[in-house]
């Protein structure tokens, strides 16, 4: 038997021992009602199309979510969770200055199962919709050009969070605080990456910088801090 | 937050990658030895971008629009040139060097097609970096040479059949030296040697002597002529190579003498020999500023520009003759062709850069009138230079172009010469179907079209500066006037303003820049 078989083994044994002696103690309470979060969420993105913002695949964004309880049923519960992460990436695309501006909001279902009341898992599927902007500042133009977009897609996650205090106080209202991580794939269609200048600036009739197209999608993690009640 | 951020990426496990070397590396206008930032073909601007190592064509598709395909190129550029004929480019790379693993890249020469769908049409594998590139006028022969290693042969020269593909298509030849090294070259139409086939010729101007080298036969060992001593009693160098086809002559003008030296490629004089070489050594009077071979109704004779005079040298029996010149004249245009006349002589153009005349020097008609056969007339400014004109329609006009911001649209039948004043430093374009030129100054925003049909010049300012301006043929066949911008305010990028170059107006014209970030990779 190995002792990455024995380290396992006590692992679970653990978890089932700590899952049956929470067995007196209600989940209600740790089933927030809602929780708001405040988090970073870092995607990894390796479309050729970001290659002209970033010098990395790496696009981080804060994270702010919102969510709630819908339906309970014991160590079950489901809820509804949205978000909106925002994130800039600036570079240089052979010396030209580069800047990317992506918000993203994402809303949907969030299924939570308590392993022991201050500590749940959960899988999401949220619908996700982002908006994007790409400037270029041209020197030959001397104009910043821009390109604009809606992209849709749908993020997937899974992930753990713990509560790591609660107050003493007493009734229904008793904030938690939690920590969150999760990691899923983060998936978005493409969109066209013809930068223009804005109405009035640059020279008359400039023809679009085309950049190819972007794609934002890729694996992400996102750890938060969150409070709930 | 970054140490979150790269501490979240590790955990992602999937080593959050870098982005191509090529997006931190700016494009800058090509300007070493050897390269220009553009260059104009018929159907495509090539637009240098040596520091990724390919070049972007630029073509116009339809009018007003303009597309853009990046080719890469040989690593280590060294040379690029444009045909004769604009068709094709040819750029010479010496590849990675030092050689360090078998699949490092060899030296090459790339040929790229100009026309409207630009495409790498032919490539040569070289065995060692060479770094000069010399094109032949008719597209046969292309010459490379120059080594950059530890020890390089300065005589040794490889010629590229441009009509063969592969290794086949490689000769190398080392001219037997006695001290010198390649200056310039000449490629020869076919000589009508005696006792064979016409064969064209390339010949080599050394310090002290020429090569001639039998195009027909490239491997066969070539012909050293020395060159005479000049009047001083010191080595000599070449100063001009002229030649006559029919007759198989050639004639070199010689720096500090007043000799011209006069070769004639005879029937060979010996088993072994192709031709043979007779020299003769003829002194005009004076140090010649041209030399240029004409025919009269005697036949064929050497003109020599010596001070006031043209000195007409009988090749065969080295007699000469001087004839008086209303000025000093320093170079010497054959315009025979362009008048298309019954004559039995050659017509010349006479021009000089320290005088304000030009001349037409008639050599019909018989000998003792040669005083009457100078027509001068006085343009005020003097002339460095006199560009050719393509094409049917106006191959009779010649631009003059001057040190100054002048240059004159010369009719030669007509005699009449339209003077045009620019406002700047000038820089000419002939369009490449001979029916406009165009007149930019670098740098600047104003350019300008001059139609020769009716001489009316289009002044247009473009709204970023200007660095070179080339007229295309589009893939409808529409022609298109490209003004490259190459400069930023930051940074150097590739931009470009494009017109109907039949009718140009930048009313219409459309901008286009961010063209040295496509297809980067």
């Amino acid at each position: 038997m190995s002792a990455r078989f024995r380290i396992s083994s006590l692992l679970l044994g653990a978890l089932w021992l700590s899952a049956a002696s929470a067995q007196a103690e209600p989940f209600a309470p740790h089933q927030p009602y809602l929780q708001a979060s405040l988090g970073v969420r870092v995607s990894k993105v390796s479309d050729a199309g970001y290659d002209a913002f970033s010098d990395s695949d790496e696009l981080t964004q804060v994270s702010l979510g919102l969510g709630g309880t819908l339906f309970r049923l014991q160590r079950f519960s489901l809820a509804a969770v949205g978000f909106w992460d925002y994130g800039q990436k600036s570079s240089t695309a052979r010396g030209a200055a580069t800047q990317l501006d992506v918000h993203r909001l994402t809303v949907g279902p969030e299924l939570r199962y308590h392993l022991i009341p201050p500590l749940y898992l959960f899988v999401n599927v949220l619908p996700a919709f982002a908006h994007s902007s790409a400037s270029l500042d041209d020197n030959v133009a001397q104009a910043t050009r821009h390109a604009r977009h809606w992209s849709y897609g749908v993020d997937a996650a899974a992930g753990a969070a713990v509560e790591l205090y609660a107050a003493r106080s007493e009734g229904w209202f008793r904030p938690r605080l939690w920590a969150i991580a999760e990691g899923g794939y983060g998936y978005l269609g493409s969109s066209a990456l013809q930068l223009s200048p804005d109405e009035g600036q640059g020279p008359q009739r400039p023809a679009p910088v085309d950049l190819g197209t972007l794609s934002l999608a890729g694996p992400y993690l996102r750890v938060s801090a969150a409070v709930g009640f | 937050m970054k140490k979150l951020a790269w501490l979240m990426c590790g955990t992602l496990a999937l080593a959050c990658g870098g982005r191509p070397s090529s997006w931190d590396t700016p494009y800058t206008p090509s300007s070493q030895n050897g390269l220009t930032s553009a260059y104009g073909l018929t159907g495509s601007v090539a637009v240098l971008d040596a520091a990724l190592e390919r070049v972007t064509m630029l073509s116009s598709p339809s009018p007003f629009t303009l597309s853009s395909r990046s080719l890469g190129l040989g690593k280590n550029l060294v040379a690029a040139r444009a045909s004769a004929d604009r068709q094709t480019l040819f750029v010479l790379s010496r590849g990675v060097q030092p050689q360090r693993t078998p699949k490092d890249e060899r030296p090459q020469l790339l040929l790229i097609d100009g026309g409207s769908s630009p495409a790498i049409s032919q490539s040569y594998t070289l065995t060692e970096p060479m770094e000069q590139l010399v094109l032949d006028p008719q597209n046969e022969w292309a010459v490379v040479y120059g080594g950059g290693g530890v020890v390089v042969n300065l005589n040794e020269l490889v010629l590229v059949n441009l009509a063969q593909s592969g290794a086949d298509a490689l000769s190398s030849k080392t001219l037997l030296s006695f001290g010198g090294s390649p200056q310039r070259f000449t490629f020869t139409a076919a000589m009508a040697v005696p006792g064979g086939e016409p064969r064209r010729f390339l010949i080599v101007e050394r310090d002290a002597d020429l090569v001639l080298i039998d195009l027909a036969q490239p491997d066969r060992d070539a012909v050293t002529v020395p060159l005479p001593k000049t009047d001083a009693g010191g080595t000599a160098s070449p100063a001009q190579v002229v030649y006559d086809a029919d007759s198989a002559s050639v004639a070199v003008r010689v720096n500090g003498s007043t000799s011209v030296l006069v070769l004639q490629l005879a029937a060979p004089a010996e088993d072994g020999e192709d031709y043979s070489v007779v020299t003769n050594l003829v002194d005009v009077g004076g140090q010649p500023a041209a030399i240029d071979f004409v025919h009269n109704s005697q036949g064929l004779r050497l003109v020599a520009l010596v001070g006031n005079s043209a000195v007409l040298v009988d090749p065969v029996t080295a007699t000469t003759q001087s004839v008086q010149m209303p000025a000093a004249f320093t170079g010497i245009r054959r315009i025979t062709a362009e008048l298309n006349t019954a004559a039995d002589g050659d017509v010349a153009l006479l021009y000089g850069a320290n005088v304000t005349k030009i001349a037409y020097f008639n050599l019909s008609g018989a000998p003792g009138a040669l005083y009457r056969s100078i027509e001068s007339s006085e343009i005020g400014v003097s002339v460095k230079n006199v560009i050719d004109v393509p094409g049917e329609r106006f191959f009779d006009h010649k631009l003059l172009e001057t040190p100054n911001q002048q240059f004159y649209v010369l009719d030669l039948h007509t005699r009449e010469s339209a003077p045009m004043k620019t406002n700047g430093a000038l820089s000419l374009e002939v369009a490449p179907d001979g029916e406009r030129v165009w007149a930019y100054n670098s740098g600047q925003l104003g350019f300008a079209s001059v139609d020769f049909a009716t001489l009316h010049p289009v002044s247009l300012i473009a709204e970023r500066p200007v660095s070179q301006v080339f007229d295309i043929e589009g893939a409808n066949g529409q022609r298109s006037a490209i003004a490259l911008h190459l400069t930023g305010e930051i940074s150097a990028g590739i931009g470009a303003t494009v017109l109907d170059a039949l009718a140009p107006s930048t009313a219409y014209a459309r901008f286009y820049s961010g063209l040295e970030l496509g297809g980067v990779k």
